[in-house]
């Protein structure tokens, strides 16, 4: 029935059973909606924060997707500006991924903040010495920069590609994407930044509260690195997965291994910086704040372990994996570092983010456990399914990977090449 | 936010904090501006055709944008870097003033069982064009193309008067589930159509003489060898490659033979649609 919107010479599932494909998700999204009406329309009472624990479940996701969804500013930025070609089958991707996330971060946000016939006071009436009014603006900039950098990869359908303005638009917008590339690096970069930053200059919460360069806490630059670090891997795991997904090759393994590499690298640097924030806290600035650091991993569930793990066993042995090359030659290794490092991030977002308010900092304080109300997780499962929603009808009718139709020949070329090539 | 906003100061973060949101505003906004301009004037100056085709060519793989001298075996491994338009090539003018064209007798019209007269010139898409005495060009489907469209479903010729371009579409074509377009060889206006009964073919009045990014009769031997090859491998594809007899002759009507076959797709590569 849609055929005609699909790229020509790939291989799509009929549309009945891609509408299947589409239905549950569709139903989790409609859920989450009502979900996150019910948050709008009656107030945060239907959720379990309060004015002790404003941080839950949202903003975790919040830093999460943003974090993973760095891969689209970081790719973008290894293949505008530095020219890295070997990751153009990838950039696709890594723009409906950013989108994806930032978007759903945005919406999140709109439900989490309420009032969103009030969303304008943020930009009319800034406090420009918040880290958030830079976040808002940043997040509100580089989202408008994904949708138009979003804009071709949409124009590139087939029948679009019968309308000529679009046709040409199209290729007008892909002259200029080094631009949106450059802009959107620098949006992200401070962006990333600032939501570390956040938590760092939090004197009231020697847990997170850390020193700095100037005006910046380590936590800026450390966000930073940890979202360039676990952009590439994110996109390494989710071509994997579609891969796996729609039993198709879209991209060469080189290119997976590439971008293991680089994302090896950089969260070999940050998890070294890391390791010498961590030791510089716990000896200097939380004794300093009249906390001995291991006071705060008293509190179960989250014990000295938790440190551990995210800057070990989600840090340090998949940084091991991605730059070891005969370890990131093998799929199973290179995926599950990949998906290690991923996990490692979003630990990182929930230490900071649940863990920060959990811990008592004050005398008459006592520690505070939170768990989301179903409200709440709707809202979450929503972003879910519009992440995959979205993700799936691009792939569908866009041409997300531009390998893919390239490798399918080649995989339909037999073994015994030469027997087929020169029978004329 | 702006300076008549009640608790409005100025001090350096505001100037820092606005001169950088405003610049990126501003970057944005001049980046798409630019964009639309340029495609308003590259549509008035009707180039879409043209850059649809860079566009195509782009996203072609390597196996279909090889050079023609690449075929010949004159440049082996030799990738085209000009969307198959010679005219712009200053290798292919070099090597030609170095190595004339052998002259058309040494060339033979039978090929694998097809016919390509020796008295016009070939496109890569499968199109041919053919200078008459008074100068105006006819352009029609190669034995080639016409096989693989066999009996088309349905025809979309241009209205005579209307501007055609080099590489751009000729006309269009539906057979079964694939739409093709025929990629014109030449520039010029359409003067005159022909339906089914005289083959598909259009009369153009051409806006120039120049036809060096055409194939020459001796160079379509080397040329439909790697035809046949991609469209055994275009079959492949399909599942269907085993059934291609070895160095047989093509039926009139490819897609008949091949009911299963995702006939969109192998007309995508054999009409260079990507």
């Amino acid at each position: 029935m849609d055929r005609h919107f699909i790229t020509r010479g790939v291989k799509r599932c009929s549309t009945g059973r891609f509408l299947l494909w589409l239905a549950p998700w569709v139903a989790m999204l409609l859920f989450g909606l009502y979900c996150a009406g019910l948050c709008l329309v009656k107030g945060l009472n239907q959720t379990n924060m309060d004015n002790r624990f404003a941080f839950g479940l949202w903003i975790f996701l919040d830093l999460t997707v943003i974090a993973l969804g760095a891969g689209a500013f970081f790719t973008g930025f290894l293949v505008y500006i530095l020219k890295i070609d070997a990751l153009k089958s990838v950039i696709n991707s890594a723009v409906v991924i950013g989108l994806v996330c930032y978007s759903g971060a945005v919406c999140i946000l709109a439900v989490d903040v309420g009032q969103p016939l009030r969303a304008w006071f943020t930009f009319w009436y800034p406090n420009v010495h918040s880290m958030l009014t830079e976040v808002t603006f940043c997040i509100s900039c580089y989202l408008m920069v994904l949708f138009i950098e979003y804009l071709p990869i949409a124009l590139k359908n087939r029948k679009l590609r019968d309308v000529p303005s679009l046709l040409v638009f199209e290729h007008e917008m892909h002259k200029v994407m080094y631009v949106l590339a450059g802009v959107g690096t620098f949006l992200s970069f401070f962006h990333q930044g600032s939501l570390g930053g956040l938590y760092g200059v939090l004197r009231g919460r020697p847990f997170a509260f850390r020193e700095g360069l100037g005006i910046w806490p380590t936590t800026f630059f450390l966000f930073i690195l940890s979202a360039a670090a676990v952009g590439p891997s994110f996109i390494l795991l989710t071509t994997w997965m579609v891969q796996k997904i729609t039993k198709k090759r879209l991209v060469r393994p080189g290119t997976l291994q590439l971008l293991g590499r680089i994302s090896g690298l950089m969260l070999a640097v940050y998890v070294l910086l890391k390791t010498v924030d961590t030791i510089v806290w716990i000896n200097r600035t939380s004794p300093g704040s009249g906390f001995p650091a291991e006071q705060f991993y008293a509190w179960k569930p989250f014990g000295v372990w938790i440190l551990f793990a995210e800057i070990g066993l989600f840090g340090i042995v998949p940084a091991i994996v991605l730059l070891a090359p005969k370890l990131r030659a093998r799929t199973g290794w290179l995926v599950s570092a990949a998906a290690m490092a991923s996990i490692g991030v979003a630990l990182n977002r929930f230490v900071q983010t649940v863990q920060t308010l959990s811990v008592p900092t004050l005398s008459f304080d006592k520690f505070m456990t939170y768990s989301p109300s179903w409200q709440e997780t709707g809202t979450f499962l929503a972003v879910v399914a519009y992440g995959v929603l979205v993700y799936s009808l691009s792939f569908r009718y866009f041409r997300v990977f531009p390998e893919e139709r390239e490798l399918a020949i080649e995989a339909a070329q037999p073994d015994d090449e030469p027997a087929l090539v020169g029978r004329y | 936010m702006l300076p008549w906003n009640y608790g409005f100061h100025w001090n350096i973060a505001t100037i820092v904090f606005m001169g950088a949101f405003y610049a990126v505003l501003a970057i944005v906004g001049a980046t798409v501006i630019t964009a639309v301009l340029r495609s308003r004037g590259l549509l008035r100056a009707k180039k879409a055709e043209n850059m649809r085709w860079h566009s195509d060519f782009k996203h072609l793989r390597a196996a279909e944008r090889e050079c023609r001298h690449n075929l010949a075996g004159e440049m082996p491994g030799r990738l085209c870097s000009h969307a198959f338009d010679c005219r712009e090539c200053k290798t292919h003018a070099k090597f030609i003033a170095k190595h004339p064209p052998v002259r058309p007798q040494e060339a033979e019209e039978e090929i694998f069982g097809m016919t390509f007269p020796l008295d016009r010139l070939y496109h890569r898409g499968h199109a041919w064009m053919r200078r008459e005495a008074d100068g105006v060009v006819t352009v029609g489907l190669d034995d080639l193309g016409q096989r693989l469209l066999g009996e088309p479903d349905s025809v979309s010729l241009p209205e005579p008067g209307q501007r055609v371009v080099a590489n751009g579409t000729a006309w269009r074509a539906r057979k079964r589930n694939a739409e093709v377009r025929v990629l014109s060889p030449v520039d010029g206006e359409v003067l005159e159509t022909g339906g089914p009964s005289r083959g598909w073919y259009l009369k153009v009045k051409p806006d120039n003489r120049n036809t060096t990014h055409l194939l020459r009769p001796h160079e379509v031997r080397p040329w439909l060898m790697r035809e046949m090859e991609r469209l055994q491998l275009a079959l492949a594809g399909e599942g269907a490659a085993p059934t291609l007899a070895d160095g047989g002759t093509p039926v009139a009507d490819i897609a008949a033979s091949y009911p299963e076959a995702d006939w969109d797709a192998v007309c995508g590569e054999m009409f260079l649609h990507p």
